[in-house]
Parts: structure tokens; C-alpha cells; sequence
């Protein structure tokens, strides 16, 4: 090896240190936990796949798979859609045009759990926000959070408010590095705005909105803090996500079965990722 | 010097900044303790009182409010066998799970060594929670338990008196509610926390023990799906969709602090509610301040009283590496004086049973009796190593009645069988 790739080395020795010691040891660890029986006032022991028989047959467990796939499929998508729209319309040149990126970047800069505080002054029943702008209509009070598709869709709204400047953003700036000739060009041949965007626009973007999807998908397959604070997966269990359930076992003292849970969670996460980089064809596009 | 052996320098320096961080040593004995700010400012104060008596210096590390927080502040040191804390305080439904993972230093020899009478606390309470298998591994510092208030001036005004069964409640609430709706659409009769979380538990241990049910059959074995349990649940459930004297987001956002705000705010004539709302509806600010009494909470004609038992309690760990230290700072918090000064000052009521007769608190604290004979009619949660797992599926399908969702008795059954279950897995 030569000095340059020797001196390379050392540079990224600290993250590979970084990495191995939390990442890498954590992962393997839960992995290995899974397997044994590890519960604080039990003897612990190896049993083998034990922790996922008993997860196959928990029906609880089945209901929060459910909410963690149903819960990213609406909120990431809606995170899309509306981080398109307002990436689309930040890219124009508009007047006070870096302010509006600032502004819309704010719900992105608020820490997880005071936004999901955020929301919770607005859901609240008896003080909320939005039941007293409702009595000026004459409608409510509404229990928000009270039924199960209410507070799924509590979630979603303060998710999609969260963490669609994220993706706007992202998409923002793949939109910068399409060269307007395109366009130019496009127009001239007599393609309107929508043709614009699906065949321009669209297809030029793809490898960026591939990154923010899995980001999006994977972060949302995780969620935890925004529930814990909001609904504490109730009512009834119904936003109760893959890493609400772990948690209780955590607490529980059951860090075998909870290892599972989590185990769950990445391979989950691992299959969504290789998905889309299958659909985005990584390798071929060059971004 | 050439360029390559600065860099290596740096990655030294960095090295041994990383690791260094990672061992850092322990000085004192040290206490954890969490709560809100003005209690672990309180605790400050203690240590330094026991800094002056003993010259033995007591690092605080201090945890949030949140219960759930603070015992995964402990789980995790605990589990990793730290010697720090070497003390700490426990929510007493976590004694059996801290006792049977093997945490907890048993306290047996210390208390034959200082002649330490355990007649002075509440034997019913020592037994169901603090005698484990693994001997007396913790203490009380204070007690809590379910208690009814009622704004007397409202039941003065209707010519009604402090109900003591559960009907005379929903009859007298009916009533006044009715009146007051008139003025305020948002009066309701009876506020209880119904919310998804350990309270819910609570209530309803103390509905179901005072319809002459409860969670433990007289062996001690689970029985959640007995007649009186649906019953309980059943009055649960009408209180907020027949009676409708109990609001509708009580199954929702109702836990200790709402329900207390919304008393507070006058908008409620009942409270079902732990001690500490005592001292804060009486404050300078509050607007119900001087209105409001304070009972046991009602029962089922011929059945019994129920308060659910709270509170929390001291040990040592296990890992501690100045057990004789940390005993002593146990020693100092459970004595007379300084559970004294915690219930005249914080409002806690002590773990002890002799500081009930004590004059000062008597003055101090005018309810003191109802509040000695509540903690004689407590009632433990289920003292399992497990009790988190239970306590989650009560937690579901308790609220799934009530908020309509779920029929008390299928309720009830599916609960069981769940249980069972839970039951079944951690048991050898």
C-alpha cells in the first residue's frame, strides 16, 4: 500500500471504529439475543428459533406488522406527493424564494418529539386546537385520538407534516441538476406541463425519489417517537408499530423476545430497501 | 515531521479521547432518582442533610418524570451489572421483576443489625410487596392509593351527602350534572383515568375489588374473567356511554394530570385521583382551592373498599460496591424524620404507619385518617416478576370496553386466556 492509500485509511479508521462499535456489535448482538432466551429473572439459555415461533403465533404481533407496513405505505406516500408539489414550486424563480425554502424547511428542524408535542396540544379533546377552531363552525368537539382509524390518521397527518420538507428538499435538489434546455426544448416541440413532468421531469428524478423513498420507508417502518407521545399505541393496541411492541418487552424485561421483535423490524426494512434499489436501478442510472 | 505522522497524532489523540470517554469512574455512592423537579431538587437538599450527619457524599443522578423512563433508566445499568446506582427508588410494581431478575440486595441482615422495627410500617403492604423470595429487598418511602374527591360546596348546595356506593354516585352525579349543564355544557359528574396505561389498571383493580372481584383468586392464581370483574367493567363502561356522566375522552387522553386539570377547572364534582391532587387543588391558584373533600372511594353494597396501592420504594442493587454506605442512606430516608419531612413538605405520604398518629402531620395534613384507613384497604397489582406483560393485556382490552370497542365479558375472557399465556411462557 502506498502513503495516500495508507493515509485514506487512517481517515476513515475512526468511522470504521465508529461503525463496527455501534453499529456492527449491536446488530450482531440483538441477532444473538434473538435466540436465546434472555429474560431478567429467568436462567438464560440458547433456544434456538423459539422467540419466532412464539412471535408467529402472537397475534399482537401480527397487528403491529400490520400497522408498520399500512403506516408507511400512507404517509410516505403522501410525503411524496406533497414534497414534489412543493419542491416543483420552489424551484421556480420566485420572489422571496430562499425564505420560502427556510419556512418550509422549520417542520423538518423540530425535534421528533416536540413536533408530535406540537400536535398534541391540537388534537387534544377538551383544549385542542382543532376542536376550538370546530366550534366556530358549530361542529365537535371531535375525540381525535379516540377510535382507531382517528388516531391512524392523527399519525399520518403529524408524520406527513414532519417529514415532507425532508423530502422536498431532496427532490429539490434533484430537480436543480435537470438542465432547463430540456424543457426549453420540450416546449418547443408543443409538450405541456404535465407531459413536461412525466416524461422529463419524472423520469430525470426517479434515482433521487428512489433515495428518498427508502430513507422515507425505512424511517417510517421505525417509527416510535410520535406514537409514544401521541396515542402510546392505543387506543385498544391499533398504532401499536413493530418498535412500540418491542419496547414493552424491553420494559418487560424479555430482551430475547423484544430482540426478535427488532430482528423483525430490520429484515423488514432490509427486503423494502433491496426492493427499491431493484426498482431504481442503481448501477445502470447514474445519478 | 512529515505530513503522515501528524495525521497519526491526531488518530491518537482521537483514539484516546473515545475510550476515555467510555470508562469513566465512579466516586461516591450514588442515588437515582426522578420525579418532578421540585421533588429532586427536594432529594438535593436530603443528601446534603445526610452529607452533615454521616460525611458520607451522595452523588444524585437525576431521571425524568416519566415512570416508564425512569425504570428504563435502571433496567439498563442494572442488566449491565453497573455499580452505579447503588440506590435507587422503585414504583412498587416493579419490585417483583427487579427482586426476581436477582437486582436487588436483600435488606434482612441490615435491619437485624439496627434493630430496624418493621412493626412502624404498614404490614399489609411490606408483605404483599416487599417480602419476596429472595427475602426484604425493599422499603417504603411513600405510599399512594386511589382516593375520591368531591367538591363539597356543590354537594352542600344539592343537599347531597359523600357517596359511598357506587350507585349513590352515579344517582348524586346525575343530579348535580343535570343542574349544572344548564350554565356549563362542559360539566361532567365523575372524572377516573380510562386512558391505555397502568392507571387504567389501577381503577380498575379498585372497581373490580369493591364489586367483590379482584385480579388474584385466594391462592393467588389469576382470575380476570370472574362475574364480578364484567360487572365492575360493565359499570366502567356506562359510566361514560349510559350514565354519561363521565366524559368521552376518557378512554382516550384521561390519565392523573388531565383528570386533575379538568377537576381542577371546576368542571367536574367527582375525582377518582392519587393523594398528590390533595396539595395541588388547594394551592393559591387553583380555583377550586378550599372546595374541594376527600373520601375513600365508594363500593358495591356489601362488598368491600378498594384502594389501589401505589407508591414507591427504596433498595439497594445488587452490583453496589458500598453496600454498607448505601445502606446507611437507606436507613436515613426511611427514618421517621425524614419520611416526616418528605409528607410535610412534598405532601408524600409516608410508607411508614407510625407517622399516621404523629401530631404535627395530623395538624398538617387534615385527611390524614381517611388516608391511613385507605392505605389498610389497599390492594397490590398482581406482585409478578411479569406483572408489565399482564398489565398490557389488561391495559388493551380494559380500554377496548370502555371505549366501545370490545363486550366486558368477551373482554374479559380473551384477557384471561391471553394471560394464561404470558403465564405460561415465563414460568419454569
Amino acid at each position: 500500500m502506498n502513503n495516500k492509500g495508507r493515509d485514506a485509511l487512517l481517515f476513515i479508521l475512526p468511522l470504521i471504529c465508529f461503525v463496527i462499535l455501534f453499529i456492527l456489535i449491536p446488530v450482531i448482538g440483538t441477532l444473538l439475543n434473538s435466540l436465546r432466551q434472555d429474560v431478567s429473572f429467568m436462567p438464560k439459555r440458547f433456544i434456538g428459533f423459539t422467540n419466532f415461533v412464539r412471535l408467529s403465533a402472537d397475534q399482537k404481533f401480527w397487528q403491529s406488522v400490520l400497522f408498520t407496513l399500512v403506516f408507511p405505505a400512507i404517509s410516505v406516500f403522501l410525503e411524496m406527493v406533497f414534497g414534489m408539489v412543493i419542491a416543483i414550486t420552489l424551484n421556480q424563480t420566485l420572489k422571496l424564494r430562499g425564505l420560502l425554502r427556510g419556512i418550509a424547511l422549520i417542520p423538518w428542524a423540530i425535534p421528533g418529539v416536540i413536533s408530535a408535542r406540537i400536535w398534541q396540544m391540537i388534537y387534544r379533546y377538551d383544549y385542542g386546537l382543532a376542536n376550538y377552531l370546530l366550534k366556530f363552525v358549530g361542529i365537535g368537539p371531535v375525540n381525535w385520538l379516540g377510535s382507531s382509524s382517528g388516531a391512524f390518521l392523527c399519525l399520518v397527518m403529524a408524520d406527513v407534516w414532519r417529514t415532507t420538507p425532508f423530502v422536498a428538499i431532496i427532490l429539490l435538489a434533484g430537480l436543480q441538476v435537470i438542465p432547463t434546455e430540456l424543457y426549453e426544448q420540450a416546449k418547443v416541440d408543443g409538450a405541456g406541463p404535465i407531459k413536461r413532468f412525466l416524461y422529463i421531469t419524472l423520469p430525470l428524478l426517479s434515482p433521487i425519489i428512489i433515495v428518498a423513498l427508502i430513507f422515507r420507508t425505512i424511517d417510517a417502518l421505525r417509527v416510535f417517537d410520535i406514537i409514544y407521545v401521541l396515542t402510546g399505541g392505543g387506543p385498544g393496541g391499533a398504532t401499536t408499530s413493530l418498535s412500540i411492541y418491542g419496547y414493552r418487552f424491553y420494559l418487560l424485561g424479555d430482551f430475547g423476545y423484544g430482540s426478535a421483535i427488532s430482528v423483525m423490524l430490520f429484515i423488514f426494512a432490509l427486503i423494502f430497501a433491496l426492493i427499491f434499489i431493484k426498482a431504481g436501478k442503481f448501477g445502470r442510472l447514474s445519478v | 515531521m512529515n505530513w503522515s505522522s501528524n495525521i497519526k497524532k491526531i488518530f491518537f489523540i482521537f483514539l484516546i479521547l473515545f475510550f476515555s470517554s467510555c470508562f469513566q469512574e465512579k466516586k461516591h455512592l450514588t442515588f437515582m432518582v426522578g420525579g418532578a423537579p421540585n421533588e429532586v431538587d427536594y432529594w438535593e437538599k436530603l443528601i446534603k442533610e445526610f452529607y452533615r450527619k454521616t460525611h458520607i457524599k451522595v452523588e444524585l443522578i437525576r431521571q425524568p418524570t416519566d415512570t416508564d423512563q425512569r425504570r428504563q433508566g435502571l433496567i439498563i445499568p442494572l442488566r449491565a451489572h453497573k455499580s452505579a446506582p447503588d440506590v435507587f427508588l422503585m414504583d412498587v410494581v416493579w419490585v417483583a421483576q427487579f427482586a426476581g431478575s436477582g437486582w436487588l440486595l436483600p435488606l434482612d441482615a441490615f435491619i437485624k443489625k439496627d434493630k430496624i422495627n418493621l412493626g412502624n410500617f404498614f404490614s399489609s403492604i411490606i408483605n404483599q410487596v416487599d417480602r419476596t423470595e429472595q427475602g426484604l429487598v425493599a422499603l417504603p418511602v411513600y405510599n399512594d392509593c386511589g382516593l375520591l374527591y368531591y367538591r363539597k360546596d356543590l354537594l352542600d348546595k344539592y343537599g347531597l351527602s359523600v357517596p359511598g356506593t357506587w350507585s349513590e354516585l352515579v344517582t348524586n352525579g346525575l343530579r348535580v350534572q343535570t343542574e349544572l349543564r344548564k350554565e356549563n355544557p362542559k360539566f361532567y359528574a365523575f372524572v377516573w383515568q380510562g386512558a391505555q396505561y397502568e392507571g387504567l389498571v389501577c381503577t380498575f383493580l379498585e372497581f373490580a375489588t369493591s364489586f367483590g372481584g379482584g385480579l388474584l383468586d385466594s391462592v393467588g392464581n389469576i382470575t380476570i374473567d370472574r362475574n364480578e370483574n364484567i360487572n365492575a367493567l360493565k359499570f366502567m363502561y356506562d359510566l361514560i356511554h349510559t350514565y354519561k356522566i363521565s366524559p368521552p375522552n376518557t378512554y382516550t387522553e384521561m390519565k392523573e394530570e388531565e383528570v386533575r386539570q379538568f377537576f381542577e377547572s371546576g368542571n367536574a364534582l367527582f375525582e377518582r385521583n392519587w393523594p398528590y391532587a390533595w396539595g395541588m387543588h388547594n394551592r393559591l391558584s387553583s380555583p377550586v382551592k378550599d372546595k374541594v373533600g376527600v373520601s375513600q372511594l365508594p363500593k358495591y353494597p356489601g362488598k368491600r373498599r378498594a384502594s389501589a396501592l401505589g407508591g414507591w420504594h427504596i433498595a439497594i442493587s445488587k452490583y453496589s460496591d458500598c453496600p454498607d454506605k448505601a445502606w446507611e442512606l437507606v436507613k436515613f430516608i426511611i427514618s421517621y424524620n425524614t419520611e416526616k419531612a418528605l409528607a410535610l413538605d412534598l405532601g408524600w405520604n409516608p410508607g411508614r404507619s407510625d407517622l399516621y398518629d404523629d401530631e404535627e402531620l395530623k395538624k398538617g395534613i387534615a385527611h390524614i385518617t381517611v388516608l391511613k384507613r385507605a392505605f389498610e384497604n389497599s390492594v397490590a397489582r398482581p406482585t409478578l416478576p411479569y406483572y408489565t406483560g399482564i398489565s398490557e393485556i389488561l391495559q388493551r382490552h380494559l380500554n377496548g370496553v370502555i371505549a366501545g370497542r370490545e363486550k366486558p365479558e368477551q373482554a374479559l375472557h380473551d384477557a384471561q386466556a391471553e394471560v394464561e399465556l404470558v403465564v405460561k411462557n415465563y414460568s419454569e
